[in-house]
């Protein structure tokens, strides 16, 4: 069955930061819903719907917090939502927004959010609540703890170094020193990372993204309005999610389910997107990835999860410089979630990235020439992934 | 941009144990599901996606969907999560089978009684600066806006107490096993002031309960013409603004778009249904929804009551299945009413299916005072339009 295409016709990112103390949650929202408006020149009134993007109220503190950005959005007495998958959110929302055209409903909707994840304490302590609180959650397992037993398995299976992880680090922070946008521009090095302070390792603090502020809009149209209104636009070509099991355990042992050192469910997720887009060899079609990795270890496997590295080959490829701006296949050229980490909408950063490399907008970080890009999200516990084709 | 899919409900279930202290959340999903895949007569197998709506807080969990994903059939799966309300993972789930990218969706949402005090949770959902300090949660924002009407509209108490009454006899028939609220006007009226207006036989109490509905698109409808289906007519929904004070609790101006939405698109100028299942965490809610859906203006409010307009013999039935007031999962309130009228439609309801449904509407609502409000128009029949 045929689906309508979808484009995307405004982007907005906020200004991110570890505390944005000049703006409380709902004007982070509206600051990113303004640009968004402003580079689709649409008025609000114009808008049709709107998908929220809201991960953990935990981190926010407030419950339902999407109730209070009602009005930041302008979604007073228009069709509303919240999605919530965690770190994935910020794709998911853009997944139903897409939804809302393809199926007829609406013409022009817009995907909003924000976290205030730097201001929430210590974050940490709140993602140890998203585990069983039986079985799992007495163990002291938060995000890092976790992606820190993948490292661990996927230095067992592909001889991965610390220095290959630091490796990641050094090529994002370059990236990020070019896009204004990032949270953590500073270059760094090799040694800087390595001497950096061990978290639970081998993750180290340079190998971790920061707790970011700020917010993201991207409003959606579909094909036939952006004809009407002779707009500019970039086409969702590709869009899927799949998941994996939610208990650890289920992860390692002799009798898991999926390996904990492979993104299995993620590469699942890209397949199915790349399936729909019409993407028969990655490594050969896709220009540009803009791929969800908060730790340096993750981006590895997420790479190969993306079918651009075949499984452990990923580090030894970014060694080649495969993966840098200007090599074969840049990935995240923005600086990734490693450089900004704004949990509700980290994932719609990476799809509004890779917009503006296919749009030839992304300024100093520009990939010369992309035209197809790849966007995928994580969230849970590793378990629920989103993945998005991008193209001109 | 018209819409150009059917889309239907194929199957349905609810999870509501006798005794909510010994069941555990994960294995009432799993079963609310298996249930509503027998009753859709398919397997796990045959779903390409799912939609689910947890509520964090009240589930003591950060990001509940991953709980839900495992006993829902999540894993390998599409799965998505809509907290705002668990009406609104039935439009999406509906977005999606219309999308022409999937051909079933699985629909799942539910309220538990894990936390300690469900109110002291709600009063998280308001903000930390201006009104958390007050002590409002749900019932005392509904209580609000019950004051707000009750000081408009003469006799109304006495209105929304025989509604009530009316609605608690639906359930007693309809689910008699999981209503325990008081049937009879003394009771109801009576006991103790929860939030004023509001007595504690005004409002059923916060149950243990899950749902599940199971929807196909055009294909699998069309290789199933003899299944019992619900047809998808129109959708609708619409949020108000979250303070209260911007507020005038007494009207619903996003219900009143959001039933234009859903009455345009099921092509209907004058609304004429078999029955409503409607929001009703009070009484007078259900009126509410009733002026919002075009079916009873408030000044007609009383008379229509006393003359028995919504009772189950009555020109419009509403909640046949005894509403909110009988059973009152809060979280997924408005998802069940989805499914009683779908079920409804589908001569599924058991017994309190009313004869001969041909067409019916719900309407679901969540968030103080009725924040966000959900439509959805069924029929028997595939919409004209795409016929």
């Amino acid at each position: 069955m045929k689906v309508p295409r979808v484009g995307i016709i405004g982007i907005g990112q906020s200004e991110f930061k570890a505390r944005r103390p000049d703006a409380n949650y709902p004007e982070l929202v509206r600051e990113a819903v303004t640009i968004a408006m402003k580079d689709c020149k649409r008025e609000l009134d114009e808008i049709e719907a709107v998908v929220y993007s809201l991960a953990p109220d935990a981190l926010l503190g407030i419950g339902n917090a999407e109730r209070l950005g009602v009005d930041a959005v302008g979604a007073r007495n228009k069709r509303f939502m919240r999605i919530n998958t965690g770190g994935s959110t910020g794709i998911s929302s853009l997944a139903a927004a897409h939804s809302h055209i393809a199926a007829g409903a609406c013409d022009l909707v817009l995907v909003a959010g924000a976290d205030k994840v730097g201001e929430c304490g210590d974050s940490q302590t709140i993602l140890n609540k998203i585990w069983d609180p039986v079985y799992e959650r007495p163990l002291p397992l938060g995000t890092i703890t976790m992606l820190a037993m993948s490292a661990v398995r996927y230095m067992h299976k592909y001889g991965m170094t610390e220095e290959d992880m630091a490796a990641i680090v050094v090529k994002n922070r370059a990236h990020a020193a070019l896009n204004p946008k990032a949270h953590l521009r500073t270059p760094t090095t090799i040694e800087e990372v390595m001497h950096s302070r061990m978290i639970s390792w081998p993750i180290k603090l340079f190998d971790s993204c920061p707790q970011s502020s700020g917010g993201c809009a991207m409003v959606l149209a579909s094909e036939q309005y952006i004809k009407d209104n002779k707009l500019d636009a970039v086409w969702i070509t590709g869009v899927a999610h799949c998941t994996e099991s939610y208990f650890i355990g289920d992860r390692m042992g002799n009798g898991y389910i999926a390996d904990h050192a492979d993104s299995q469910a993620m590469g699942e997720a890209c397949q199915r997107a790349y399936k729909m887009a019409g993407v028969i060899d990655p490594t050969k079609q896709i220009d540009v990835a803009e791929l969800y990795s908060p730790f340096s270890n993750t981006e590895f496997h997420a790479i190969e999860g993306a079918g651009l590295a075949k499984l452990g080959q990923a580090p030894g490829m970014l060694k080649d410089g495969h993966f840098k701006l200007g090599g074969p296949t840049p990935v995240n050229p923005s600086g990734g979630v490693l450089c900004t980490n704004a949990i509700a909408v980290t994932a719609m950063v990476r799809v509004a990235e890779t917009a503006l490399q296919v749009w030839g907008r992304a300024g100093g970080h520009q990939v010369k020439g992309a035209k197809r890009g790849i966007a995928s999200g994580n969230g849970g516990d590793h378990q629920f992934f989103g993945a998005m084709v991008v193209e001109a | 941009m018209a819409i150009n899919r059917q889309v239907g409900v194929i199957g349905q279930a609810v999870y509501a144990p006798r005794n909510a202290a010994q069941a555990s959340l994960e294995e009432g999903l799993y079963a609310v599901t298996h249930a509503a895949l027998k009753n859709a007569g398919l397997t796990i197998e045959d779903i390409d996606g799912i939609v689910v709506a947890g509520h964090d807080q009240m589930d003591g969990r950060a990001i509940t969907i991953m709980m839900a994903s495992g006993s829902v059939g999540g894993v390998t799966r599409d799965i998505l999560a809509t907290p705002s309300g668990a009406e609104h993972a039935f439009v999406l789930g509906a977005l999606r089978v219309r999308s022409g990218m999937y051909k079933t969706q699985l629909v799942v949402s539910w309220s538990p009684l894990e936390t300690e005090n469900i109110n002291d949770v709600q009063r998280l959902a308001n903000d930390p600066y201006y009104h958390r300090q007050l002590p409002l949660d749900d019932l005392a924002s509904h209580a609000l806006q019950a004051n707000v009407l009750e000081h408009s509209i003469p006799k109304l108490r006495d209105a929304v107490i025989e509604l009530t009454r009316q609605m608690r006899q639906n359930g007693v028939k309809a689910y008699p096993h999981y209503s325990p609220a008081p049937t009879e006007k003394v009771w109801i009226e009576g006991g103790k002031m929860l939030r004023y207006p509001l007595t504690q036989g005004m409002v059923s109490p916060a149950a243990f309960g899950a749902v599940a509905l199971v929807l196909a698109g055009d294909e699998w409808l069309n290789e199933h013409k003899d299944h019992s289906t619900a047809f998808v007519h129109g959708m609708g929904w619409a949020t108000e603004t979250a303070y209260l004070g911007d507020r005038d609790l007494s009207q619903l101006t996003s219900l009143k778009a959001a039933t234009q939405q859903a009455y345009v698109e099921a092509g209907i100028t004058k609304p004429q249904f078999d029955l409503a299942e409607v929001a009703d965490a009070t009484a007078y809610q259900a009126l509410m929804s009733l002026e919002g859906l075009g079916l009873c203006d408030r000044k007609n409010w009383v008379d229509a009551v006393f003359k028995g307009d919504f009772d189950h013999q009555g020109s419009m039935p509403v909640n046949l299945s005894g509403g909110a007031s009988s059973f009152n999962p809060i979280f997924c309130s408005g998802l069940m009413r989805i499914a009683e009228a779908a079920n409804q439609v589908r001569g599924c309801a058991g017994a309190h299916q009313k004869s001969n449904v041909k067409k019916s509407v719900a309407h679901g609502a969540s968030g103080f005072a009725m924040q966000y409000n959900t439509v959805v128009v069924f029929g028997k029949q595939p919409r004209e339009a795409l016929k």
